[in-house]
């Protein structure tokens, strides 16, 4: 009875994730993206489309800002009056990072995007009726929707380009959102297959699309609950802390790192750690 | 001193006067209705073609998720503030000027939240799933996420609605009853036979009458203020720049109850003219609304200037580039149109001489209410072009025909039903009229006694 | 003894309350003033007192659907949060407390508000049959005063109504 449930677990009902416990029992997926090493060169959303499946949907709809680049690269520029090639662009790989405490996931009204075991922020394509609601909530803007139902009726995939889509994952219809998934269809082969050999994903054991096509290798990703791992021990290098309120050490008076996260104050702890670039630009 | 009406009228008068609307309107009321239906066709036809090709044709685009559709939405839940929640007031502070016009407004609340349910719909990308968002009981055990705002929404409007129906009906039970002694054997006999449920006007039936309809009164009155809150909430309770402000609740409510009565005077002047109310609709009662509607004005424009001057004063630099935008970047005109009609326009109403002027109120009450559909799409508009995120900043977008075809249609739909349902329902509550007219009677004979 | 039912009609307030009066402080045999209705088309307050102690019971109804609606709400919702714990929102408890005092407080609301709409239908006797003799009259002007009583005691009571200026009476033998 569900009277009894709420009362006998109370305490279990009203923890609240991830600030007052220590959340992740055998996985926590994160990431870290070295600004200094990107170059721009776009591989990774590439590769994400290519994994993906995602629509592209074509100049018409590209100047109407329809766009589902789950991965993008960002240009930013310095307002010091110099023009490009005097000052080359400064990039910004961007995507979903899988907040601990997303804004997208207390809006959804039917409950479509959650809170995974692992630390992601999943997205469920078959419960999601489009209100919308996670991506005016989203504070980095990465959530795309479908805009039209780009497989059947927009035929981006015109014959014979399904040979080539992804059978890990499916295409989506119209009408749903979706995002980045830190390329949860291999995360999951993997840690099935980890489990039939009896033990935990080791470091090394899965790459997502764009860590796996960066040529430069700024991207790493990794379980951050092992504390071998590459990505713990960057982290740990940065002093970037997944619950931390407000600020990183980065932020303090004199320090000399690196790592941090983007909109720290918003206090939405995201999963992807940005390294500052050093360098003036990546020309 | 102007009557708000006058005591001499016959109670049989009143029947046949109110009874009439029911038969023979001016030839006016066919023509709206025409109007009403060709604009709700072009609605339809925008819904029709945007359900089968996909949300795209809206032209929004990925940081511009929402557009007209939330902000129409808003719309006309604020529209529907006024009507019920007004009526719940003066029902409790015993002011019987309300008598004559309570019933359309109450009639104005149900319809337009009827419209703004229909924008819940057409925004939706996967309309046809829409069931998922009822906590409905099913073997897998999958619920609604109780946690979000449009939930919230979903659940007081639903109340509302429900709600303000039960009150209209039960406040027109009376009337319904004299429908169906006085009307025409026909189908609307049967329909006013069946819906009066037998009432007599037995002393019982009185005394439990008054008791129910205070209950709700006192209910809807609570109700109103925590629906805008509600929706309110969808802004307040979200993270971003020029959405995340305290004030905004309250603000809304003030906003809601404003264009309601705007909307009031606007419906009371065409109600007048099409059904020949003019002993009913009096021009004191019309300016007491247009005085209601000043004093709400001033508290608008306060709410609004405490929103902008609290983002102003803060040190959250995101909030305030969003404002900087609204003032100067591509929303501009529609922010300072929405500040002229919200503001400025309503100074009018503060002139003796218009407050009873029919052309100057029903021009005044429309700009009010553009003034205040500007409110809401400056509301959700901008902060979509200037959040957080830097690489939103160089999108722009514009609303596509679809989106202003389903507005425009939306207007269709209100007037339509609200029109069938003053000429299928007394739009004049009969039995109050005639209590109006008879108090006011007694008092006066009580007092030219007090004075021999 | 046979039944009878007796409609009077009168112009205003005034007469119908002087027959109420002289009829409930006369004692006719036959004839019961629990018996006795008024029928008017508007509510009247004086008339009250005169008819004396007839209570109406709807506030009870509303207590019970508030509490029950407030009651009802919380539990469903917090119960069906607490059976679906994959819905895991990250930075909210499974149970939050301000969402569901949103909800259980709508619920309050739309619980008193249905329960007191059937309590007034319950109390109200609605929806009623047609009673024994009905004039239309009285949804336009008229007060009507419908009451049952022996066969014996209806000469005595229409004297008292043509006394105070019944406009019209009608009569019927019920069973």
């Amino acid at each position: 009875m569900s009277v009894t449930n709420l009362l006998e677990n109370w305490s279990t009902f009203r923890h609240f994730h991830p600030v007052d416990d220590k959340p992740h029992e055998q996985y926590k997926w994160a990431m870290a993206i070295n600004l200094d090493a990107c170059t721009g060169c776009n591989a990774c959303s590439v590769a994400c489309y290519a994994e993906n499946n995602i629509a592209v949907v074509g100049k018409d709809k590209y100047a109407h800002g329809q766009t589902m680049h789950w991965m993008r690269i960002e240009r930013y520029w310095d307002e010091d009056g110099r023009e490009f090639p005097d000052q080359g662009a400064q990039f910004l790989p961007m995507m979903c990072q899988q907040c601990e405490a997303a804004p997208c996931e207390t809006v959804c009204p039917v409950g479509a995007t959650n809170h995974t075991a692992d630390g992601l922020n999943s997205q469920v394509y078959n419960r999601c009726i489009g209100s919308r609601y996670c991506s005016a909530n989203c504070p980095f803007k990465v959530r795309y929707f479908n805009w039209y139902d780009y497989p059947d009726q927009e035929k981006v995939w015109p014959e014979p380009l399904p040979q080539q889509l992804n059978p890990d994952l499916t295409v989506r219809t119209k009408g749903v959102m979706e995002k980045c998934t830190f390329c949860v269809q291999r995360l999951t082969a993997a840690k099935s297959d980890a489990r039939n050999e009896g033990r935990s994903v080791r470091d090394g054991d899965v790459q997502t699309a764009c860590q796996q096509a960066c040529p430069a290798g700024a991207i790493s990703f990794g379980n951050l609950v092992d504390p071998q791992s590459k990505i713990a021990k960057q982290w740990e290098k940065q002093r970037v802390e997944l619950a931390a309120h407000d600020e990183q050490e980065k932020d303090k008076e004199g320090s000399e790192l690196r790592g941090y996260r983007i909109f720290e104050e918003l206090r939405a702890y995201p999963s992807v750690m940005y390294l500052e670039r050093v360098r003036e630009s990546a020309v | 001193m102007e009557r708000d009406i006058r005591e001499d009228i016959a109670w049989a008068k009143i029947n046949t006067d109110v009874l009439k609307s029911l038969e023979s309107p001016r030839r006016l009321y066919w023509v709206i209705v025409f109007v009403a239906m060709l604009i709700f066709s072009i609605g339809i036809g925008c819904e029709v073609y945007q359900y089968n090709v996909g949300l795209g044709v809206a032209n929004m685009d990925n940081p511009h998720v929402w557009g007209l559709y939330i902000a129409t939405f808003i719309f006309w839940i604020g529209m529907s503030h006024s009507g019920t929640l007004l009526s719940a007031i003066l029902l409790l502070m015993g002011a019987d000027w309300r008598k004559p016009i309570y019933r359309f407004a109450e009639a104005m609340t149900t319809f337009s939240l009827m419209t703004a349910g229909l924008f819940v719909m057409v925004h939706l990308g996967r309309l046809w799933q829409v069931y998922y968002a009822l906590p409905y009981p099913n073997e897998r055990g999958v619920w609604p996420n109780f946690q979000s705002p449009l939930l919230w929404d979903a659940m007081a409007i639903f109340t509302y609605l429900s709600s303000s129906v039960l009150f209209l009906f039960i406040g027109m039970i009376p009337d319904l009853a004299i429908c169906r002694d006085h009307l025409h054997p026909g189908w609307r006999k049967k329909l006013y036979t069946l819906l009066s449920l037998g009432w007599e006007g037995t002393d019982r039936q009185w005394r439990n009458f008054r008791v129910a309809y205070v209950t709700v009164a006192c209910f809807l009155i609570p109700l109103a203020v925590s629906v805008h809150s509600i929706v309110a909430s969808d802004f307040a309770m979200s993270q971003q720049p020029g959405w995340h402000v305290t004030s905004f609740p309250p603000y809304f409510v003030a906003g809601a109850l404003y264009s309601g009565c705007a909307a009031i005077i606007t419906l009371f002047i065409i109600l007048r003219y099409v059904f020949k109310f003019e002993d009913y609709m009096t021009l004191p009662i019309l300016k007491k609304i247009a005085r209601l509607t000043f004093a709400i004005a001033m508290v608008w424009t306060y709410l609004n200037a405490v929103e902008f001057a609290s983002v102003w004063y803060s040190h959250d630099q995101a909030s305030k580039d969003v404002l900087i935008q609204k003032a100067t970047g591509p929303y501009a005109p529609f922010w300072w149109m929405m500040n002229f009609c919200g503001s400025v326009v309503p100074l009018v109403l503060a002139f003796k001489r218009f407050q009873t002027s029919i052309p100057v109120l029903f021009a005044v009450s429309l700009l009010l209410n553009l003034g205040m559909w500007l409110e809401r799409w400056m509301i959700v508009a901008p902060t979509f072009s200037h959040g957080y995120y830097p690489w939103t900043w160089d999108h722009d977008q514009w609303p596509s025909l679809v989106q202003w075809g389903m507005v425009f249609g939306s207007f269709g739909w209100f007037t339509l039903l609200f029109m069938v349902f003053c000429k299928v329902f007394p739009s004049v509550s009969m039995y109050e009229v005639k209590e109006m007219v008879y108090h006011r009677k007694m008092a006066l004979e009580n007092k030219t006694e007090g004075a021999h | 003894m046979s039944q009878h039912h007796l409609l009077a009609l009168f112009n205003n307030f005034d007469e119908a309350e002087a027959v109420i009066s002289e009829l409930r402080s006369s004692n006719i045999k036959g004839f019961d003033f629990d018996d006795l209705t008024l029928k008017s088309p508007i509510e009247h307050h004086d008339v009250e007192t005169l008819l004396g102690d007839r209570p109406a019971k709807g506030q009870w109804f509303t207590l019970f659907g508030a509490l029950m609606g407030g009651l009802l709400g919380f539990f469903l919702i917090s119960g069906a949060q607490a059976n679906f714990f994959s819905q895991h929102k990250g930075g909210k408890p499974i149970v939050p407390i301000p969402a569901n005092f949103v909800l259980t407080y709508e619920m309050f609301i739309l619980g008193g508000v249905f329960i007191s709409v059937l309590g007034f239908l319950i109390c109200a006797g609605l929806p009623a049959k047609r009673s024994p003799l009905y004039s239309s009259k009285v949804s336009i002007d008229q007060i009507g005063i419908l009451l049952k009583a022996d066969a014996s005691a209806v000469a005595a009571i229409k004297a008292v109504f043509t006394k105070h200026r019944a406009l019209e009476i009608q009569e019927e033998v019920g069973k």
